[in-house]
Order: C-alpha cells, then sequence, then structure tokens
C-alpha cells in the first residue's frame, strides 16, 4: 500500500509554556486500520485535531487523503471527537443527517441512511427519540453514526470504546471492519489496548507528547523478549542450573524471558535433563505489556532527566 | 450552491428550527403584546389623571353684572386662537360686598389658578403661581373687554384659509417619522440580537461545537447562525406587521362608511386621510424599504459583535454579565441616532451615520428628513463592510481563543506564551 490517507509531519502544539505535543508524525496508509495509542493526557487528541486543521499546530503541518489540506477535504472526512455532543433537543435521525448535511450530505438522504445504520445497530427503537431521552452509550452511538453516515474515506475516532458495554463496543468493531471493507481508511486512538490489538494493521504510540513507537501490532509485540512458562515432572532444585538467569518459580512453573535464537537449545537442554515437560508455553507477550513496557521506559527517561538537571543544578 | 454557502444554510436551518419550534417561541412573539398592553393602560391612566385634573381646574372673574356678557364673548373669542394649552374654564361671579378673591382661589374642590375682581381698568389677580399664564390670560380678557368697549363693534376678518398638507410634510413631522424608525429598529435588534450573545455557548455547553469546527469552516458556523436569527427576526417582523395590517383592514370595517364620507366631505372632497398627508422626504416605499434594509445591516452588525463577544463565555452567569455592558452599548447607539434624528443636517448627524453601530439607525432616520437617495447605497456598503471586518475578527478571537482549549483568555499572551517556551528550549539545548 503506498498511498498514504493521512501524512502528518512534525506537529507540535504549545499550550502555553506545557509542550503538549512534540515533533509528532504519522503516516496512514490508505485502507489500514490505524490505532493511535497512549496514556491518558500524552497529546493523542490534540495530535488527531491538529492532523485534522481543527487546531493549527505551532509548527509541522497535515496532509490528507494524498496531500490534500485537511480543509479542503472536509466533505471527504468523518470525526468522532473525545468530547461527545449531540443537540439534546434533536431527534437522533435528525441529527445524524444534521451531521451529515454538515458534511455535505442531502437531508433526505441522511435520514435514510440514519434509519438503515440505526437499524443495524441494534437502535430502531429510539430512531426518533429525542437525543435527551436517550442513555449516554445510546447517544455516542448515535453520534458515531452521524460521524460516518456520509462514506467517507477517512474515518477519525477519539476514544470510540470508552463508555459502551460490552456489546456495544463489539457491535463498533464490526462496524470499523465494514467500514475497512467499503475501502475507508479509519484512524482511532484508544488507551485499551484489547481494541487496538484486534483491529489494528498498525499502530503509533504516543507518550510525553511524542511518538514513541510506530510500527504493526506484531512489531510492537516484539519488542519484548518472548516469555515461557515450564512446569516440570519433578521437583529437583537443581533445574534452575538449567534455566537462565532470570528465571523466578511461582508454584510448580517456572518463568523467565527467553531471546528469538535461545528457544531451541533451551528445549534441548530441558529434554536431555530428564526433567520432563508437565507444561511449557512460549508466547509473545500481549500488546498490553509492550505499551506499558515502553510508557515505563519514557517515564524513566523523563525521570531520569530531571535527576541529572537537579544534580546539575546543585552542582552549579 | 458552492460548499460555504451550503454548509451556512445547513447551520441556519438547525438554528432557525430549533429557536421557532418551541413553545417558548410563542411567549417570545407575542412578548410585544405584553409591551403594548402596558403601555395602553399607562396611557389610559396618564390620561384619564390629566382629565380629572383639566375638569377641576378654573380661572374665577368676580365682575359686576354689567361685564358678564362681555367677559364671556372676549373668551370665546380668545381661548381658541391662543396657541398652546387652552386656559382653565372661566367662571363668572357676580361681584358682591364681602366676596373675597383670596377665598375664592382657596375655596375646596376644584384648582383654581387665579382670580381676577375689582373693576376691569384696574382689576386684582390673584394667581396660584406667581407670573402664570392664568393670570396674563385675565389680565387680557379685561384689556380685551376695554378695547371692544371704546372702539365699539368691528366686523371680524374673512380670511381663507389655505392648507399646505398636499404641498408637503412639516420638517417637525418628518423628525418624528425618523424618529420612529429610530426607535423601532434599536427595539427590534434589542429584542432579537441581543439573543445572539448566548447561541454559541449552547454548542460549547453541549461539545456540539467540535463537530461543528471539524466539518465546516468557523465563517459558516458564525454567519449561519446570524442568518438563521435573522430568519427569526424576519419572521417576528412579518408576524407583526400581519397582525398591523389585519387589525388595520378590520378597523376599517367596524368604521361607518357614512361616517367617513361625512368626514371626507367635511375635510374637503379631494383632502386625503390625515395619516397618509405625513410622509418621509424619500417617499413610503422608499423609506420602508431603506428601514428595512438597515435594521437588517444593524442586526447584522450588533449581531456580529455580540456573536464574537458571547462565544468567549462559556455558562450562563458569563454571558448575563456580558448581556449588560452590551445592553448599554445599545443603548448608547440609540441615544447618538435619536440626537441625530432630531437634529438633521448637524455635525452630530454626520457623526452618527458615520459610526458604524449607530450608521442604520441614524440613516433610518435620515432618509426621513432628506430626499437624497445615492447616499444610501454608500450608507449600505459600508456597513456591509463593517459586517465582513467583524465577523473575521469575531471568528480569528474564537479561533484562537476557545477552540484551542486555552483557559488563557489574555489573548495577548498566547503567542509570548510560545516564545517563551522556545526560547526556553533553545536554552535548555544550548546548556546540553
Amino acid at each position: 500500500m503506498s498511498e498514504l490517507s493521512v501524512e502528518a509531519k512534525g506537529l507540535t502544539k504549545y499550550f502555553g509554556a506545557f509542550k503538549a505535543v512534540d515533533h509528532v508524525s504519522l503516516e496512514v496508509p490508505t485502507g489500514s486500520i490505524y490505532g493511535v495509542l497512549g496514556p491518558n493526557g500524552a497529546g493523542k487528541t490534540t495530535s488527531l485535531r491538529m492532523m485534522l486543521g481543527i487546531v493549527d499546530p505551532d509548527s509541522g503541518e497535515s496532509r490528507l487523503l494524498g496531500g490534500h489540506t485537511p480543509q479542503s477535504v472536509r466533505h471527504r472526512v468523518g470525526y468522532l471527537p473525545e468530547e461527545r455532543g449531540l443537540y439534546p433537543g434533536m431527534k437522533a435521525r435528525e441529527a445524524i443527517a444534521f451531521m451529515g448535511a454538515l458534511r455535505g450530505l442531502e437531508w433526505a438522504e441522511g435520514r435514510r441512511r440514519a434509519a438503515t445504520f440505526m437499524t443495524e445497530l441494534g437502535l430502531e427503537r429510539v430512531i426518533d427519540e429525542k437525543i435527551r431521552k436517550m442513555s449516554k452509550g445510546m447517544a455516542q452511538m448515535v453520534q458515531l453514526i452521524g460521524s460516518i453516515v456520509h462514506a467517507p474515506d477517512l474515518i477519525v475516532l477519539d476514544e470510540p470504546f470508552s463508555g459502551l458495554d460490552p456489546v456495544n463496543q463489539e457491535r463498533l468493531e464490526t462496524l470499523v471492519r465494514r467500514e475497512r471493507e467499503r475501502g475507508a481508511t479509519i484512524l482511532f486512538s484508544t488507551h485499551v489496548m484489547a481494541h487496538a490489538e484486534r483491529l489494528c494493521d498498525r499502530i503509533a504510540i504516543i507518550a510525553r507528547s511524542a511518538r514513541r513507537f510506530e510500527g504493526t501490532v506484531d512489531a510492537a509485540r516484539a519488542l519484548l523478549p518472548m516469555q515461557v512458562r515450564y512446569t516440570p515432572r519433578t521437583d529437583d532444585p537443581a533445574l534452575a542450573a538449567l534455566l537462565p538467569a532470570g528465571a523466578e518459580r511461582r508454584g510448580d512453573a517456572w518463568q523467565f524471558p527467553i531471546q528469538d535464537d535461545a528457544v531451541e537449545p533451551l528445549l534441548a537442554r530441558i529434554t536431555a535433563s530428564g526433567h520432563g515437560v508437565a507444561g511449557l508455553s512460549i508466547v509473545r507477550p500481549a500488546l498490553h505489556d509492550a505499551f506499558v513496557h515502553i510508557v515505563r521506559q519514557v517515564d524513566a527517561g523523563f525521570d531520569a532527566d530531571a535527576h541529572a538537571d537537579a544534580i546539575e543544578e546543585s552542582a552549579a | 450552491m458552492s460548499p460555504f454557502l451550503r454548509t451556512l444554510f445547513v447551520i441556519a436551518r438547525r438554528d432557525f428550527l430549533s429557536i421557532v419550534a418551541t413553545p417558548t417561541f410563542l411567549l417570545f412573539l407575542l412578548a410585544p403584546l405584553f409591551m403594548i398592553g402596558m403601555g395602553a393602560l399607562g396611557g389610559v391612566g396618564a390620561s384619564q389623571l390629566a382629565d380629572s385634573a383639566r375638569g377641576a381646574g378654573r380661572l374665577v372673574v368676580i365682575a359686576d353684572p354689567g361685564d358678564m356678557e362681555a367677559l364671556r364673548d372676549a373668551d370665546d373669542r380668545l381661548r381658541d386662537a391662543l396657541p398652546g394649552d387652552r386656559p382653565a374654564a372661566l367662571e363668572l361671579r357676580i361681584a358682591a360686598a364681602n366676596t373675597d378673591p383670596v377665598a375664592v382661589a382657596q375655596e375646596k374642590g376644584r384648582d383654581t389658578y387665579a382670580v381676577m375682581s375689582g373693576s376691569l381698568a384696574a382689576p386684582r389677580i390673584v394667581e396660584r403661581e406667581a407670573g402664570s399664564r392664568s393670570g396674563r390670560y385675565l389680565a387680557l380678557l379685561a384689556t380685551e373687554v376695554l378695547r371692544n368697549r371704546a372702539a365699539g363693534a368691528i366686523a371680524p376678518a374673512a380670511p381663507r384659509f389655505e392648507s399646505l398638507t398636499r404641498g408637503g410634510t412639516s420638517i417637525a413631522a418628518q423628525q418624528s417619522i425618523g424618529f420612529g424608525a429610530v426607535f423601532v429598529i434599536f427595539l427590534l435588534t434589542l429584542l432579537l440580537a441581543g439573543q445572539s450573545v448566548g447561541m454559541l455557548a449552547e454548542e460549547k455547553g453541549n461539545k456540539v461545537i467540535e463537530i461543528l469546527a471539524a466539518a465546516v469552516p468557523l465563517e459558516s458556523v458564525f454567519l449561519g447562525k446570524l442568518l438563521g436569527l435573522l430568519g427569526v427576526a424576519i419572521l417576528f417582523i412579518a408576524f407583526w406587521t400581519a397582525m398591523a395590517v389585519g387589525g388595520g383592514l378590520i378597523a376599517m370595517t367596524q368604521i361607518d362608511p357614512a361616517a367617513m364620507a361625512q368626514a371626507g366631505a367635511a375635510a374637503g372632497a379631494s383632502a386625503p386621510p390625515a395619516v397618509l398627508a405625513v410622509a418621509p422626504a424619500t417617499g413610503w416605499p422608499f423609506f420602508i424599504g431603506m428601514s428595512f434594509l438597515y435594521f437588517v445591516m444593524a442586526f447584522l452588525l450588533l449581531g456580529a459583535v455580540f456573536l464574537g463577544v458571547g462565544a468567549q463565555a462559556s455558562t450562563v452567569r458569563e454571558i448575563q454579565m456580558l448581556s449588560l455592558p452590551i445592553t448599554i452599548f445599545q443603548v448608547a447607539m440609540f441615544s447618538l441616532s435619536t440626537a441625530a434624528a432630531n437634529a438633521p443636517g448637524s455635525g452630530l448627524a454626520t457623526i452618527a451615520q458615520i459610526i458604524p453601530f449607530s450608521s442604520p439607525l441614524a440613516m433610518a432616520a435620515r432618509a426621513a428628513t432628506d430626499d437624497a437617495k445615492a447616499v444610501h447605497l454608500l450608507a449600505l456598503g459600508w456597513q456591509a463592510i463593517w459586517v465582513a471586518l467583524v465577523v473575521y475578527l469575531s471568528v480569528r478571537l474564537f479561533r484562537s481563543g476557545v477552540l484551542s482549549g486555552r483557559s488563557d483568555w489574555r489573548f495577548w499572551k498566547r503567542s509570548a506564551g510560545v516564545a517563551t517556551a522556545a526560547a526556553t528550549a533553545a536554552d535548555a539545548a544550548a546548556r546540553r
């Protein structure tokens, strides 16, 4: 996939003296599902807003859908903001049609599609209900439909899963996949790793205002060594000598990380030792662990910097 | 239709419907009824008060029986010819030996403004207020009777009255029309444009502004909101115009045609109805058309300012706080335009016509007194420039202040903050 739906370079934003976003670049291939992950307050939302041209960056630039400025392709973009909001006095069908009309869709067509979408998502009961009478989750689904009702080429969802029950989360995942099949590119931010792991082709991890990782989910997981969980048949303390240095005993099992090239020698050693294998698993750590690892590393780096600065200052 | 215009209309449509399709709008639409009702009640009360006071007032002349007839004749002749308010009713009493004018003046039950007693050549006049018109009038009566007696009866002049009603309206009447236009436009903008203060707070409160800002240019959000509110204003005006015309037609059918014809015959067959005889200098159709256009301009100008100012507020309380200076500003513009309407052609009037926010009001007044028409085109152009400027500035202020999520309202510090941060960063880099 050579074409890019989002091409953001060096986006930087200051809020007063605070650097909220520091040279964040994103390249989202057309037709992919792309996740922007990061802890709370990392700068995800500000990055997305700059990318979409809602906020002007202090430096850097953003191009969408093949080199266009965000302002010139508004009708081809759908956006679900982090702060949800709809006119409480509007009926769901009208609200969806209104959001479509803002992006250039005919009102009548918007109303028609609103009914279709809502029926598909199990919301047919509330099609003609006013927003203020809906639950928060329902209103959020309505807003989500509103942001994709005009069949955009690029869909940007800011924390789409937060506030939804598991059933609706499942529906949303289905919806995202279906939109991708239609040919749309989907970019969403989240701090729930499970969704990203299931959905995303590629992810970017933003922490402390800057992008710390970019690549596939597998590449992120490969940042950490594989984890071995080995349960021998015999209970012999001498076994520890066979295992790598960091091995820990938990109940009957031993746990330790292992490098990719050390797997076969380990298996050979275990078989040769005669302790037997009651249980053995060698797995890649989940995206969750990789994420926590990256964020901790960044935080540690910051703390170390602060520490060094303090020493420097006390010396001076 | 260009995408910009289309989104503008989408916003305007939403705002218009959200305002009009509510029960509270009905209350708003009928609000002038309360105002008219209160005004009518107050007016009736005041006029009743004036009537009863007028009925109670009197002038008393204590004279010999021989002077009575002459005094009554003189009073009949003079009373109608005097300009200004009529003198109070005249009461004639026959002089008796023990009549004390001071006691008469202090009699209970009626207001006695002046009492004249004694001989007509050297009357004694007791008045309630020194130098009052009532005292002078009694003196005039005495003089008139004496003069009549000295000269004998002369035939009164036989004047031929000619009315100027068709030749042109008096300047005073035109100024009144001008003032009326200023007042109506002011009242309508006060009622309607003032609403725009709170309009963006709604979007900010329910976070819809994120959706709008992402989907459409902020300029079209602003203009769309103005347009939607203008639609409401025009609906409001149309409703009341229809009510007025309907009321007028009903009133026409209630008047007896025979009485109308009689009145027409009395005034002369060719005399037009009194109301139509008064006309603004530029003529009624042009004047009404211009007044409407100036209303639109005043509405857009003030509405744009209020929308921009209101966009800085995020809570109802802040909006209420902002409403006061805004109302004061409107009243100031109204006062300026009123002064201008009362002094057409003066330097003050020119100033009021140039200041963009009072210009629509002052120019509407000018259309009533000045028959030049080309100048209105100039004024409309000038005001349109200001509408564009104000919208542009409001959008800038809004974008830089609110949408960036920055809580710091000191906009001059925003760029400074970035500079400081950059300097700090550079400094830190240099130290490494």
